[in-house]
This record gives C-alpha cells, sequence and structure tokens, in this order.
C-alpha cells in the first residue's frame, strides 16, 4: 500500500477571515458567526466544539461554501468563495471539497462502488484505481461494493461516505457529527480510518461534533461559542475536552 | 376528520394543485361539451321562433323534401288560400340550390353549410329575412339579388356589385340590391343566402308556376285553430297545413340534426380525458400517502383508527375534487364560449346571446368529476389504513409491503385477455349492441394492461436508458426503477391517449389503403365529375355536354338518392345500365344491363334481411308512390349505397338532378392531358362541378381520412395533456420526497445543470415507456378491428411507422417539456436547506 502522503505542502487548507453570519432581523436577530478569524491547516485532523446554537455548523457550511457569509470572507486553498457563482462554487465543491454528513450520506438507487465514485462520475473523470483500491482497502468497504446502502450497516454507510470524500483527494474534508449516529464501536471505528486518512493519507479533515470522545481523536480542537472562536487545544484527550467545556456556557 | 384534511391540504398547496388539475380538465371537457351544444341548440331556437314568430300556419307539400323541386304545389292555390275565412295574409315562396361564385371562379361553400336560395316574401311578418334601410333594398326586377350581409361581408361584396350565381340552370350574372339580414343575425349558422324575385326564382328552380311553401298569418281575432280548420278544408291532396309553431320547430329540427351526435361524440372524448385523469388522480394520491406515512402513522398512533385514516384521505379527496370540479365547470363555460367566439371568428356565426348552462349540466359535470376522483382515491385511501402506528418513529416500517407479483400477473393478464375477448366479440358480432362490448373491452384492456405494467417497467426503462451515458442517466434509470408501480402508473395515463391515436392513425391508414386498392381495381373510369355541393347534384345539362365530346368514350352518371324500405328511410343509387360497367366495377352477380326495373342489393344486406334474389319487395318512394321491386341481382362494392336501381327508374320515381358523380373514360389514343383540357371546356358554365383523375380521388379520400384524424387527435389532445400534467406531478411529487438526495447530490458537485438533465431524462424514460405501451395496445386493437372488419371492405392492414415513430420522438419531447417545470425546481432547490430537510 502507498500510504506516503502525496501532497507534502504545509500551509492552510482553509480559513475564515472575519466572519459575520446574521440570521433574521430587528428583534428576532440571530448573529451566528460574530466576527471568526480561524485557519485550517493542511494534514490536520481539526474538531470544532461548542454548545448548541454556539454555531458550529454554520461554520462548517459557510467554510464549504454550501452558505454564504454575512460578512467577512473565506478561502479554500488561495480561492475566495465570496466571488465564485453558484457554477464555480460547485465545481470547487466537487474538486476540492470532501463531505461526510452526520445521515443520508449515500443515494439509495446506487451500489456503494457507485456512491464512492460518484463525485468524479459527476465530474465525468476516471477515478485513481490504485487510490481508489487502497481508500477502500483501509476502510473495510473491499468486500461490500456491490452493495446498496440499505444492505449496509450504519457504520459501513459512514464509511462508504468518508471513502467517498476521500477517493477524490480532495483539498479539505468536512464533517458533520459523522460519527453522530452510530454506536460507540462503529463511530470509534470511523474517527480512527478518519485519523490514519490524515496521519497516512495527508488528508485534511475538518469536523464539528459535541461529543468530547469524538473531539478526541483530533489534533486540534476549536471551541465555539455564541459565534465566536474562545479558545482552542492541541492534542486532546476526551478529558482535558471535558475539562475545557465546563468552562463554556450550556 | 374533514377539519383535519382541509388544514393537511392548505398545508401543502402543491399536492392540492396537482391532484386539481387533471380534475379541472376533465370536468371542463364534460362542461363545455353541454354548455357548447346547448347554447347552439338554445340560440337557433330563439332565433327560429323569433324569425317565424308572425307565421300562424303554413301549407306545403305533404312530404319529406329532399331536393330542388321536390313536392311543390300550385301556385293557384295562394289565391284559395287568400280567400278562406279567418286568413289576414299569405304568401307563397319558392326555395331551391343557389351557389354564389367568387371573384377567382370558385364557388362558395357547399361541403359545409347549404347555400339556399329563396323567393324574397315582401310581407315582413311571413319573411325570415330583412334588409334594414342603410343596406339597400329587396329584388324587385329579374337579374337583381339580395344576399346574407355575412357573405357579403366574408368576400367584399356591397350593394351594387355584380356577381355570378350558379343554380341548376347554370351561371348567371345579378346586381346585388341588398343585404339581408336572417333575423338579427347577418347570416343562418354559416349557410349563403341568396333571394331572388319570385318570378325569377320559379324560373331558377325549375318551379314555374309553383311554390314550395305558402305561409298564412290569421286575420286579427282569429284562433290558430279556426284557421287551420278553414285552410285543412282546401288544401289539395298531397298537400297539408300545419301551425306555424310545427314548420319552425321542423325547420330548426333540421338545422340542428348533426347536434345530438356531436354531443355524444364531444362526450365520449370528455370521457376518455377523464379516464385518464383517474389515473393521473389516483397515482398522486398513491404518492402522496407514501410521502405522508409519518403523518398518517402519527395519527394512528395518538388513536385514529384505520378506517379513520382512509376516510381523512378520502375526505380529502372529496374536497379536492368539489373544488375541483366546481372549477371545471367555470372552465368548461369558459372554454364553451371560447369556440363559440372562435367559430363566429371562422364565418359560422352561432346567433349572439347567453351560454346556455343548463342545471344537467352541472350536474352531471359535478357527479362525473366527484365519482371519478373519490374512486380513484379509493384503493390509495384504502391502503393508507394499513399503515402501522409504529411507522411514525422508523422509517423501518414505513414501507407498505407490494402485492405478490404473481397475483399482479394474474389479475392484470386475466383483466387484460378477458378484455381482448370481450372486443373481439363485440367486433364480430358488428351490430349496435355489441358496441358497449368493443368499449368496455378498451376499459378493460387499459386496466389489464396498467396493472401489467409495472412488472415490465424496470426492465423497459433499463433497456429504454441503455444509450444514456454519464452519472445522470445512471440516476434517472434507477429513480424510474426504483418506484416500479409509480412509474408504471404514471407512463399508463399516456398511455392511452397514445393508444388511441395510435389506433386511429392505423385504422386511417388501412381506410386509405383500402381506399386506394379498390379504387384501382374497380374504377376503370379516367375521370371523374363530382359535385362540389352535397345538396344539389351535377346538372344533367353538364352531363350531356360531356356526352358530347369525341375525347370520351363512355360517359357513366351515378344519382344518389333515398326511398323507403319497410318505412325505413335508405340511400338508393341510380346507374346507367349499359355503361356503368365500364366506368365502374361494382362486384355484381349478374349483367348490369339486364337490371332493367329491378333491383340490385348489396350482398351483406341481401343477407341481412333474410331476402334472396328472385324476392319482390314493396319500396316506398317520395310522393307516396308504392312499387313492387324485384331483386335482380347482388353486388359487393362497398363505396355505394346498398342498393341500386336503374337510371330510368331513379329519374321517374326520385329525381332527374341528384346525378351525385359522372365518370368518363378517354376513347382511344387520348390523352389524361387532352381529357382534362377538354372537360374544363365542357364544364366551363358549370364551377360547381369538381374534375377528379383517379388520382385526385384518392387523394380526396385521403385527405377526408386525414381531416378526421386530425380532428380525431385534437380531441384526444387533452387526454395527452392530462398525462403529461400527470409526469409532472409525479416528477414534482418525487423530486419532493428526494429533497435530501439532491441536497446531496448537489453538496458533492453536481451541477444544476446535471440535475436538471436527470429530472428530464427520468421524464423521457417514463414517457416513452408510457407511448411503447400505448403502441403496442394501439396497434392491437388497430389490427384486431382492422381484420374483424375485413368484410365491410376494409381488407388491407397498414401501419402508418413513420407516424409511429414521430409518435415516439413527440412523446419523449412531451416528457421533456413536462419535465422543465420539476427539473427547474429541483436544479433550483437551496442546497444547505435540502441537506437539514427532514
Amino acid at each position: 500500500m502507498t500510504l506516503v502522503p502525496e501532497r507534502v505542502e504545509t500551509g492552510v487548507a482553509a480559513r475564515m477571515e472575519g466572519g459575520v453570519k446574521v440570521y433574521g432581523s430587528g428583534d428576532t436577530e440571530v448573529r451566528a458567526l460574530d466576527g471568526v478569524d480561524i485557519g485550517f491547516e493542511r494534514q490536520r485532523f481539526t474538531a470544532i466544539m461548542g454548545p448548541s446554537g454556539s454555531g458550529k455548523s454554520t461554520l462548517l457550511h459557510t467554510l464549504a461554501g454550501l452558505d454564504s457569509l454575512y460578512s467577512g470572507r473565506t478561502f479554500i486553498g488561495d480561492v475566495e468563495l465570496g466571488s465564485l457563482n453558484d457554477r464555480k462554487l460547485t465545481l470547487l465543491r466537487r474538486e476540492k471539497v470532501g463531505f461526510i454528513f452526520q445521515a443520508y450520506n449515500l443515494i439509495p438507487t446506487l451500489s456503494a462502488d457507485e456512491n464512492i465514485r460518484l463525485p468524479i462520475s459527476i465530474a465525468g473523470d476516471k477515478p485513481d484505481e490504485d487510490w481508489f483500491n487502497d481508500v477502500v482497502g483501509i476502510l473495510g468497504l473491499a468486500d461490500r461494493l456491490g452493495h446498496r446502502p440499505s444492505e449496509l450497516s450504519g457504520g459501513q454507510q459512514q464509511r462508504a461516505a468518508a471513502a467517498r470524500a476521500l477517493v477524490s483527494r480532495p483539498e479539505i474534508i468536512f464533517a458533520d457529527e459523522p460519527s453522530g449516529n452510530l454506536d460507540s464501536r462503529s463511530g470509534g471505528e470511523l474517527l480512527e480510518f478518519m485519523r490514519r486518512a490524515v496521519k497516512e493519507l495527508g488528508q485534511t479533515i475538518v469536523m464539528v461534533t459535541h461529543d468530547p470522545v469524538a473531539a478526541g481523536y483530533s489534533d486540534r480542537v476549536v471551541f465555539l461559542e455564541d459565534g465566536t472562536v474562545v479558545g482552542q487545544m492541541d492534542n486532546p484527550t476526551p478529558e482535558s475536552v471535558i475539562d475545557r467545556m465546563k468552562t463554556l456556557g450550556g | 376528520m374533514i377539519r383535519t384534511a382541509i388544514k393537511g391540504l392548505t398545508a401543502n398547496r402543491l399536492r392540492l394543485l396537482l391532484t386539481a388539475a387533471s380534475i379541472v380538465l376533465g370536468v371542463a371537457f364534460v362542461a363545455g361539451s353541454f354548455v357548447f351544444t346547448d347554447t347552439i341548440g338554445a340560440r337557433f331556437q330563439t332565433l327560429f321562433d323569433d324569425v317565424y314568430a308572425g307565421v300562424d300556419a303554413t301549407v306545403r307539400p305533404d312530404q319529406e323534401v329532399f331536393g330542388p323541386g321536390q313536392g311543390s304545389l300550385d301556385e293557384g292555390i295562394l289565391g284559395e288560400i287568400e280567400a278562406v275565412e279567418g286568413v289576414g295574409s299569405a304568401a307563397g315562396s319558392v326555395a331551391g340550390f343557389a351557389q354564389i361564385i367568387d371573384a377567382d371562379g370558385e364557388p362558395l361553400g357547399g361541403q359545409g353549410p347549404p347555400t339556399l336560395g329563396f323567393s324574397w316574401v315582401d310581407e315582413p311578418a311571413l319573411n325570415p329575412m330583412a334588409i334594414s334601410s342603410e343596406n339597400g333594398r329587396a329584388p324587385r326586377h329579374a337579374g337583381e339579388v339580395a344576399i346574407d350581409v355575412a357573405t357579403a361581408k366574408n368576400e367584399g361584396l356591397s350593394v351594387g356589385d355584380r356577381v355570378d350565381i350558379q343554380t341548376i340552370g347554370g351561371v348567371h350574372t345579378y346586381t346585388i340590391v341588398g343585404l339581408a339580414n336572417f333575423g338579427t343575425e347577418d347570416n343562418l349558422a354559416g349557410a349563403t343566402l341568396t333571394s331572388f324575385t319570385l318570378a325569377e326564382a320559379q324560373e331558377l328552380f325549375d318551379l314555374e308556376g309553383r311554390l314550395s311553401v305558402v305561409d298564412v298569418v290569421a286575420a286579427e281575432g282569429v284562433e290558430p285553430e279556426a284557421l287551420i280548420a278553414g285552410l285543412s278544408a282546401i288544401v289539395p291532396d298531397r298537400a297539408e297545413v300545419v301551425t306555424g309553431d310545427q314548420q319552425t320547430q321542423e325547420q330548426f329540427d333540421q338545422l340542428t340534426e348533426g347536434l345530438g351526435f356531436l354531443e355524444t361524440a364531444l362526450l365520449g372524448f370528455a370521457g376518455i380525458a377523464v379516464f385518464v385523469g383517474a389515473f393521473v388522480i389516483q397515482n398522486t394520491f398513491r404518492i402522496t400517502v407514501a410521502q405522508r406515512v409519518r403523518e398518517l402513522a402519527l395519527l394512528r398512533a395518538v388513536g385514529a383508527t384505520g378506517s379513520q385514516v382512509t376516510r381523512l384521505v378520502l375526505a380529502e379527496a372529496l374536497i379536492v375534487a368539489v373544488v375541483a370540479s366546481a372549477v371545471g365547470v367555470l372552465a368548461g363555460i369558459g372554454v364553451a364560449e371560447l369556440i363559440k367566439t372562435g367559430m363566429d371568428t371562422a364565418g359560422l356565426s352561432i346567433p349572439d346571446g347567453p351560454l346556455t348552462v343548463a342545471p344537467r349540466t352541472i350536474a352531471v359535470s359535478m357527479v362525473v368529476g366527484i365519482t371519478v376522483t373519490v374512486l380513484a382515491a379509493l384503493l390509495p385511501a384504502r391502503r393508507a389504513s394499513s399503515i402501522p402506528p409504529v411507522a411514525a418513529m422508523s422509517d423501518a416500517h414505513a414501507r407498505t409491503s407490494p402485492k405478490s407479483l404473481r397475483t399482479r400477473a394474474l389479475v392484470g393478464a386475466s383483466l387484460a385477455g378477458g378484455a381482448a375477448v370481450a372486443m373481439t366479440a363485440g367486433l364480430l358480432a358488428g351490430n349496435g349492441a355489441s358496441a358497449a362490448l368493443v368499449v368496455g373491452g378498451a376499459l378493460g384492456l387499459f386496466l389489464g394492461m396498467s396493472t401489467l405494467a409495472p412488472l415490465v417497467a424496470v426492465p423497459v426503462a433499463r433497456i429504454l436508458s441503455a444509450p444514456i451515458r454519464g452519472i445522470t442517466g445512471k440516476l434517472a434509470r434507477e429513480n424510474t426503477a426504483r418506484q416500479p408501480r409509480r412509474t408504471a402508473s404514471t407512463a399508463s395515463a399516456l398511455m392511452i391517449g397514445v393508444a388511441l391515436v395510435v389506433f386511429t392513425s392505423i385504422f386511417a391508414a388501412s381506410i386509405k389503403a383500402s381506399v386506394a386498392e379498390t379504387l384501382e381495381s374497380s374504377f376503370p373510369a379516367d375521370l371523374a365529375f363530382a359535385s362540389t355541393n352535397i345538396t344539389v347534384g351535377v346538372s344533367p345539362a353538364a352531363v350531356e355536354r360531356l356526352e358530347g365530346r369525341p375525347e370520351f368514350s363512355v360517359v357513366s352518371a351515378v344519382s344518389m338518392g333515398t326511398f323507403e324500405i319497410e318505412g325505413e328511410e335508405i340511400g338508393v343509387v341510380g346507374v346507367e345500365p349499359e355503361t356503368v360497367s365500364r366506368v365502374y366495377d361494382i362486384g355484381a352477380s349478374i349483367d348490369i344491363s339486364r337490371v332493367g326495373d329491378g333491383l340490385m342489393v348489396h350482398e351483406d344486406v341481401l343477407e341481412t334481411r333474410g331476402w334472396s334474389v328472385g324476392d319482390v319487395i314493396s319500396i316506398d318512394y317520395s310522393g307516396g308512390k308504392n312499387v313492387s321491386t324485384e331483386i335482380v341481382g347482388t353486388f359487393i362494392d362497398q363505396t355505394f349505397a346498398a342498393f341500386v336501381i336503374s337510371e330510368e327508374v331513379f329519374v321517374e320515381l326520385i329525381s332527374d338532378d341528384l346525378i351525385a358523380i359522372s365518370f368518363a373514360r378517354l376513347a382511344d389514343g387520348v390523352s389524361l392531358d387532352e381529357g382534362l383540357a377538354a372537360a374544363e371546356t365542357a364544364m366551363a358554365g358549370f364551377p360547381n362541378v369538381d374534375i377528379n383523375t383517379k388520382s385526385d380521388q384518392i387523394a380526396d379520400a385521403e385527405a377526408q381520412v386525414d381531416q378526421l384524424v386530425a380532428l380525431f387527435s385534437g380531441l384526444l389532445g387533452l387526454a395527452l395533456v392530462i398525462a403529461l400534467l400527470g409526469i409532472a406531478n409525479t416528477l414534482a411529487l418525487s423530486i419532493v420526497e428526494r429533497t435530501r438526495e439532491i441536497g446531496l447530490l448537489r453538496a458533492v458537485g453536481m451541477s444544476r445543470r446535471q440535475v436538471r438533465q436527470t429530472i428530464r431524462w427520468e421524464a423521457v424514460i417514463t414517457a416513452v415507456f408510457g407511448a411503447l405501451l400505448g403502441l403496442l395496445i394501439g396497434v392491437g386493437i388497430g389490427f384486431g378491428v382492422v381484420t374483424s372488419l375485413d368484410d365491410s371492405g376494409l381488407g388491407s392492414f397498414a401501419i402508418p411507422w413513420g407516424q409511429l415513430a414521430i409518435g415516439l420522438v413527440a412523446a419523449a419531447l412531451a416528457g421533456l417539456i413536462a419535465s422543465l417545470g420539476p427539473a427547474r425546481k429541483a436544479a433550483r432547490m437551496d442546497v444547505l436547506r435540502a441537506i437539514a430537510y427532514e
């Protein structure tokens, strides 16, 4: 297996400058992001944590180009997302971004194999078969490829989603509570795979979670509260994360 | 439950709108058909009552008038009538055929509305026509004519212009002195009207010294009964007195004769539209029930019984049905108004006045709309009751298990098979009662095929979509295969319309092929001379001129008229026994020149009536003449009427100027062009005669068939539109169902264009699937009908391959159009919201 990271360059894979996101107006105005400045280094596994309503999902969505900022700027690599129209944003997501959602990650009419190749098929490209086999092998999906999502376990479904995100070698992968619907064993397996993807395959992953155990798999945790970054921690453990969470409201 | 139903409906306007649309269209067609035909009837009734209001009694010949010169009164009777006590005034008039020739030398009208000539009646109360002061005056001298306002407008004619008019005596030029209205109207239902002085009209219509009818106004204070009694005492044999009301009614009935048939035909097509609509409604309810499994399960969980859930769905159906049917009735009234305006613009003016919306129209339309909707919703509603309460909590229980495929195959196959047997039996029986069998069989066939369709939906969809490359094609293919019942049901709605259109075009193609074959084999004549006007024939003078030309070796005329057998009025043809077989082979069993005073009967009719050659039957001719006639032979040709007599007998007992067509054969050494030139010279004075070559004849017959096909296809159009609406429905609802999926696809990089493409492919696959099913059934029914009508001269089964191929492409395009809205909606979906959609 070629587990040597292909990209050795370092630097920032995605960042946000002065990010503000406002929902509603007047009395009902909610500032989901209230001046966020943050960057995500390449080949690192970052977790974003915070209580409900702290703005972590909004941060993920705006970083990934699924939602736009009220003010401020976001970058994937060197590309500023605010300047892109829908077509260019779509292309950017297709080529530079991978997604793992909490649920409904797979198209039910396609087999696992077809789901994993989906972004590449959409682009009309051919996948790098060696790379495909590597990823599928690492994620333990080699013998499940012909099955439809309904025939896969929850853990297998999420691993297939991870494989899909990895196969197109994106600049960055965004994961939204990827283990949220899984039992603790499957969840642990998935998070372990994600950590290996960073360590061995050189991927960059940003994960939103409210689970300190999940955050414990990451290299760095960013804490969010009321739409602002209130702190961070390198090399976290579940215990250190829990301790830190206690100091946050909610 | 009703309140829950209303809440549910108002909360989901898309669902409401989609279900309602197909009901509205179907009901509008039903209501529109009623309103349209009722209005025509009522408006003409009013007009006739109005214009003939002054007539208290009418003296007329006592037989059916079916041709100029048929049945008339001696002029002298007018004096006798005026002398009768109680008569205020009386006026005699004559009527006949008169056709205006336009500036290009072409006769006006003739194929559609009649071209009528009258003598002008000076007593306004007795004249349905009137000339207002700014429109000139009545004809007073020979060579003067008044024409109707509408024709004058259409042709740009005005008072003082000179115009050529054709009557049975030939063409003469007249000066227009007045433009007449018919009552308040510019025209009488599109007929062209010409009016001359009495003396001139009598001469033109070959009625010198005679009158067609005498209208009478009672003297002041005289009761109509007394007037009728007084007149009855003096009318001669073969004449009768009727009240003005009766005469008006009979005139009205004659004019609106075809109205009942029109109504039946329109309602037939409306029925097809409603039937197709039922499929769409059923499918829409099925999908919405599937989408609301959680909601309905929640109702069960909080204590609603299964039958309450069923009632909830039915209540929704009922509310939608009532609202949509009411809208449909209003739309139908609008459509009727639109058609009326259209006809006015086309010159087929219908008297002004309000539309007639009978209580029956509203009642029938509402009942049809409501019944069909509720019936269509019944199955989905029953299925809703089987949703378990636990489905509210988990998706795993949300799917209702489909019935076993074997049961479905069995039910579908036996339904379709039984229906096919019924149709075949109906077709072979070949009489009036079997029509119900054929129609019922067709309905059963459609239901059976739509039951079977889900079984083949998946493989067919895969085969159809095999050539489509790329991920969009793959997704579209899987989407159509994902819900075979839904796809099949959506396709079935289209199947019905397509099957009927295909059947019509196959039937038409077969008729064309048969006609061409028949004409080729049984029509040795080179030229045919037919009248452009169905009410009057080719003038005998014209035939005489043809006979004098050396270019023709044979000229043989054929007359068409009617007589009565056992009280039934039947068409009869008069032929020239010596020559007919040289221009037309009717497949006679004897040498036609030996027909003499006898009668030849079509083989089939002979058999049906249980006669045999040599029998003597009793025939009643117009004017009360009864003649015992021997059946001397049979024939097999279908184009002619079922009875043939000699021209001599025809002229003596029916008429001498009902020559429908005259055939001619070129003399040796004369080319077709030379013959045509000679024919044109000979017919110079008879512009109402069309000169046809054999290929013209074939083309004419084909054109007529094509017209019918176009009309039928147009009327089936609504059924197709409803089916396409069904495709749009299914897609729109499926997209709502797949919101998360579309969101995911967009998130991982699918462009809007690709999303649209996916939806479009899905629509095209479904539409082509439906069209293929329709094609199959249409060809099947077509084959059955054509072969079982073999005996009736429709032997050549022909499939218009080109048309069918175009039809398939059209279906694909139509599917594409149906998908435009849903595809746009899917592509516009907000990615973030789609992902968060629950």
